[in-house]
């Protein structure tokens, strides 16, 4: 369960342990965090404090700067949740499959939107090389690989052991791209046996699982910026402090993202 | 035994006890996980996140004024932390249901489970034990032979009460993934358990053996797109069961058809309020908890925001809808941000399935009467924690025109969510698990 988990914990795995946490910190929690309450407009206290030590826990400010954004903002920023969340369910000690297929569910729809709306927005084709998987002006991903990115990564977050007690954990090769002949990315994700397996959390490295998203929307400025947003005087003043806009008034330029900027994406992402 | 008639309005609640430690700091391993009444609600079991299970007996007083209070009847480890070395991650001792069994004889059972095993425990009472051995000391020590010279038969002499919990049956290794849900049988002979992706259908007495009676798993996990979220059996029809879905749809099943039962009788689904459609419309409808009725014409589900009641022979829509926090609606994306979204909610059916009865944040919970159509939230807190103190009705201010006594929802706080609530199967008692306290309340006797 991560309802409950704000700061970031020491992530303790010990067995007889009965303090268990699951580290989970999302970025933009980590901004309220180090901002303060006095960083808020109204008198409410900041809601991102520890948790379970006798202080309240309280909704901030999102919902009402969200509700200002634009709709691409929204969706944005529901995005980068969401990615940052199947992320850390990597990390967490008590994995849920329910909630990494809602989150799944959640990513691969807002893609298909942004998909759709890919195709008739784009002005044109970035300047730089395009690598085989990720060519913006290609509205569809090609047909022979999974049907939608997130198909992969739902896939790699579920593991399942078969009634084969021989099989072993495998750990997933580098992917190498869709050209290898069509449904190898398929093969590989839903071949993952493992034993008497209790979780479907994979040793899979978190490259293979993001390789397939179609990134080329995102803006890695974005994330750098939402990682750690500076005070602003007067621009933040309509927004509060979470979310600059800023931010996401580049986002029509991230259509048009170079390409050679996607490794930095997946490096930010993967933290590696 | 009095009916539970009244209505939420007619029956004024009033704390009568609360268990559990009193400080704010809260070790993990008490957070409450479960709660469930026996079938004469004579006994209320908890199980929490250390694996423990407590299970508190009602007391009869002979006091006419007060109600009879709940006392700790036994305490016993159920599962304890395994560890899964190929995967370096850990099987939470958690336990996530418990489920009575029907009592046959003057011991009790019941099922616990955690996320992998479940187990039927036997709860017995001693009250007298042998004394006089031939052979023996009182200690158990072996007399020398030599020295007997007479027979001596022994006798049962009256002891101090001794409540003893044993693990008679350990159903293990049948999960792959989380176990959710169990379910008792009314043929008293079978259950099922059921976790993300399938169902199981046990024999109380066989261990080694279950049948699988849904798979939903895909043959190409990529295409997972819908989980199992809970599963009960019909209270009558042995042949007849229910589980939701992560998609907020609930399929009946009847296990006559075939023996594997992925193809439903029924399927339960509410079409979508477009005008409410948001990025969060799925998770909000993911069902947390099904309960059958008592009478079984109706079943209830619990979203994130909603209680819906079905009436088993309308597939397309509920019968009823009740909000449970619909102030929460503009603030999904902050309860997505900090995971709350997810909370899984249980809820509950009085005695005659006239109130239902669901938990909130705040320490709130909330009660609908179905045929007064009257809700109302009430709060269990240490402040309203005096004996046979009436319990006053909280009310939460949406908008910013906050009156006296309202609370508004931004100073709602969203750690102390009731997520375990149960009724007593026929009075007016009900248990409403805060995080590690466990509350009692019942109807004021006059």
């Amino acid at each position: 369960m991560g309802q409950r988990d704000i700061v970031s914990y020491e992530t303790s795995v010990r067995r007889k342990s009965r303090i268990r946490t699951a580290s989970t910190m999302c970025r933009l929690d980590v901004d309220c965090a180090v901002k303060g309450p006095e960083q808020h407009g109204n008198a409410l206290p900041s809601s991102r404090y520890m948790v379970g030590r006798g202080v309240k826990r309280k909704l901030n400010d999102c919902e009402d700067q969200m509700l200002d954004l634009p709709y691409p903002q929204q969706r944005q920023l529901v995005l980068d949740l969401c990615l940052d969340k199947l992320q850390s369910c990597q990390r967490r000690a008590e994995p849920s499959l329910h909630r990494s297929v809602l989150l799944a569910n959640t990513l691969r729809q807002i893609q298909q939107e942004m998909r759709q709306e890919g195709g008739l927005h784009l002005e044109s084709p970035p300047p730089a090389p395009a690598t085989p998987r990720h060519s913006p002006d290609l509205p569809p991903v090609p047909s022979d690989r999974p049907s939608t990115p997130v198909a992969a990564l739902s896939s790699s977050l579920l593991c399942e052991d078969d009634n084969d007690a021989q099989s072993t954990c495998t750990e997933l090769p580098k992917g190498t791209g869709s050209e290898d002949g069509g449904k190898s990315q398929d093969l590989l994700f839903g071949s993952f046996e493992i034993t008497n397996s209790t979780s479907y959390l994979t040793d899979l490295q978190l490259d293979d699982i993001f390789e397939d998203i179609d990134t080329s929307m995102y803006d890695p400025s974005d994330f750098s910026v939402l990682a750690c947003p500076p005070p602003r005087g007067s621009s933040g003043a309509s927004l509060g402090n979470d979310y600059n806009l800023k931010a996401f008034s580049t986002s029509s330029s991230t259509l048009q993202m170079c390409l050679n900027d996607l490794d930095h994406i997946m490096e930010i992402l993967v933290r590696s | 035994v009095v009916g539970a008639g009244g209505g939420s309005n007619d029956v004024q609640w009033c704390f009568s006890q609360v268990k559990g430690a009193i400080d704010d700091d809260v070790a993990e391993a008490d957070i409450i996980s479960t709660v469930e009444f026996n079938h004469s609600g004579e006994l209320l079991a908890t199980g929490d996140k250390g694996g423990r299970v407590v299970i508190f007996q009602q007391e009869i007083e002979n006091k006419p004024q007060c109600r009879s209070e709940y006392n700790v009847y036994s305490t016993f480890q159920s599962h304890e932390p395994e560890f899964d070395y190929l995967k370096s991650l850990e099987i939470e001792e958690k336990i996530n249901k418990i489920r009575w069994l029907p009592q046959k004889n003057a011991a009790q059972f019941l099922l616990s489970t955690n996320d992998k095993t479940i187990k039927l425990w036997k709860i017995s009472e001693r009250d007298k034990r042998p004394e006089g051995y031939n052979l023996k000391e009182e200690d158990g020590r072996y007399i020398d032979p030599n020295t007997v010279t007479a027979l001596r038969v022994p006798v049962f002499r009256p002891m101090d009460l001794m409540v003893e919990a044993s693990p008679r049956r350990v159903f293990a290794n049948a999960h792959t993934y989380h176990i959710n849900s169990i379910s008792i049988n009314s043929d008293h002979e079978t259950y099922l358990s059921a976790d993300d992706l399938r169902i199981n259908l046990w024999h109380q007495e066989i261990t080694d053996r279950s049948f699988n009676i849904v798979d939903i798993k895909p043959a190409n996990m990529e295409e997972l797109t819908e989980v199992i979220t809970a599963a009960e059996f019909h209270p009558h029809q042995c042949n007849t069961f229910v589980y939701s879905s992560s998609k907020g749809t609930i399929r009946l099943c009847d296990m006559r058809a075939s023996a594997l039962c992925d193809t439903h009788s029924k399927l339960f689904e509410e079409p979508e309020d477009p005008s409410n459609r948001s990025f969060f419309s799925e998770i909000i409808s993911s069902i947390s908890d099904v309960k059958f009725s008592h009478n079984g014409r109706y079943m209830m589900t619990r979203d994130y925001l909603s209680v819906k009641i079905w009436d088993l022979n309308m597939e397309s829509r509920p019968v009823e809808t009740y909000q449970v926090h619909e102030y929460l609606r503009n603030k999904l994306c902050s309860l997505y941000e900090n995971d709350c979204i997810f909370d899984k909610f249980e809820c509950c059916w009085n005695g005659n399935d006239s109130v239902v009865m669901t938990g909130s944040y705040n320490n709130f919970f909330r009660m609908f009467d179905r045929g007064q159509r009257r809700d109302v939230t009430l709060e269990a807190s240490r402040e309203g924690s005096k004996p046979q103190q009436v319990l006053k009705p909280r009310k939460v201010c949406a908008d910013g025109k906050r009156k006296k006594d309202e609370i508004s929802v931004d100073s709602l706080d969203f750690n102390k969510k009731i997520l375990h609530t149960a009724w007593h199967p026929q009075d007016n008692v009900i248990a409403v698990a805060t995080t590690n306290n466990l509350y009692i309340f019942q109807d004021k006797v006059n």
